[in-house]
C-alpha cells in the first residue's frame, strides 16, 4: 500500500521534472528540472531493489553529469529563452513520423511482452533482486571484457574533450 | 506495482525526451533531452533485470551511464567550441553544412 503510494508519488515527480526540463525558458531551471528527475528515479531504483543502480544515479548523473551541465552553463553566461514559437515545419514533419515510429515500436513491445508472466510482487518488493556481491561477480567474470572496453572509452572521451574544448 | 507500471513510466520518460529534442533549440537542453532518454532506458533495463530475475540488466545500466558520461563530457566540449565559433547556442543558426 505504502510502496505504491511511494511510486506514484515518485512517478508524477518523475515525469513533472522531465517535463520541466524542455518547458522552462532558462537552462539553468532545466538542470534543476533534470535533477529532481533523476532523484525520482533514483527513488524508483530503490522501490525496484536495485540499491546499487540508485546509488551510481546520485553519485554518477548528479554528482558528475548534472554539475558538468552547470558549469558549462555558467562558464558561457547564457542568456537565451525558451521554446520559439511557431515552429518550422520541418520540425512538425520529423516529429510527426518520429511520434508515429514511438507508437509502432510501443505496440510492438506491448503486443510481444502481453501474456507473459513475470514475478508476481506480493511483499518484499524493497528486498534487492540482485545483491552487490552477485552482480560483482557478474561484472568481473562474465562481462569483464566489456568492463575493460569502456574504461578504455572513458580514457579516450576524456583526452577528446580536452582537445576539443582547448583554444 | 507490476513490471507495466515501470515500462510505462520508461515510456512515458522517453517520449517526453524526444518531443523535448525535437522542438527545442538550445544545444544544451538538447543533451539534457538525450540524458532523460538514456534514463528512461536505464529505467526500463533495471525493471527488466527485476521481473527477470538477472544481473544483466543492471550491468548493462552501469555501462549505459559510463558511456553517458563520456558522451556528456564530448558533447559539453563541443558546446563550448561551438559557442566560441557562433556565439549562440542556438541549433537553427549553426547552418555552416547547409551550403
Amino acid at each position: 500500500m505504502i510502496e505504491q503510494a511511494v511510486f506514484w508519488l515518485l512517478g508524477a515527480t518523475m515525469i513533472v521534472g522531465a517535463l520541466g526540463v524542455i518547458l522552462m525558458p532558462n537552462t539553468i531551471n532545466s538542470v534543476m528540472s533534470l535533477l529532481l528527475s533523476m532523484l525520482a528515479l533514483a527513488g524508483i531504483y530503490v522501490l525496484m531493489g536495485a540499491h546499487v543502480v540508485a546509488l551510481f544515479q546520485v553519485i554518477i548523473y548528479i554528482g558528475a553529469v548534472l554539475v558538468l551541465f552547470i558549469y558549462v552553463i555558467m562558464l558561457l553566461n547564457l542568456k537565451e529563452g525558451g521554446l520559439k514559437l511557431p515552429l518550422e515545419t520541418s520540425t512538425y514533419f520529423i516529429g510527426g513520423c518520429s511520434l508515429g515510429l514511438l507508437v509502432v515500436v510501443v505496440w510492438l513491445f506491448w503486443q510481444s511482452l502481453w501474456g507473459t508472466s513475470f514475478r508476481s510482487e506480493t511483499g518484499g518488493d524493497l528486498q534487492a533482486s540482485a545483491t552487490l556481491h552477485q552482480l560483482a561477480v557478474d561484472l568481473f567474470s562474465q562481462h569483464i571484457l566489456i568492463f575493460e572496453l569502456t574504461s578504455v572509452l572513458l580514457l579516450v572521451a576524456a583526452v577528446g574533450a580536452i582537445i576539443i574544448s582547448r583554444k | 506495482m507490476g513490471f507495466y507500471h515501470f515500462l510505462s513510466l520508461g515510456i512515458i520518460l522517453f517520449t517526453i525526451g524526444a518531443v523535448g529534442f525535437l522542438i527545442r533549440n538550445n544545444t544544451i537542453v538538447l543533451l539534457m533531452s538525450v540524458e532523460l532518454m538514456l534514463n528512461s532506458v536505464n529505467l526500463i533495463f533495471v525493471a527488466f533485470s527485476r521481473y527477470l530475475y538477472g544481473t544483466e540488466g543492471q550491468i548493462y545500466v552501469f555501462i549505459i551511464m559510463t558511456i553517458a558520461a563520456a558522451e556528456v563530457a564530448v558533447g559539453l566540449a563541443i558546446v563550448i567550441s561551438i559557442y566560441r565559433l557562433f556565439g549562440s547556442l542556438d541549433i537553427s543558426k549553426i547552418k555552416l553544412l547547409k551550403g
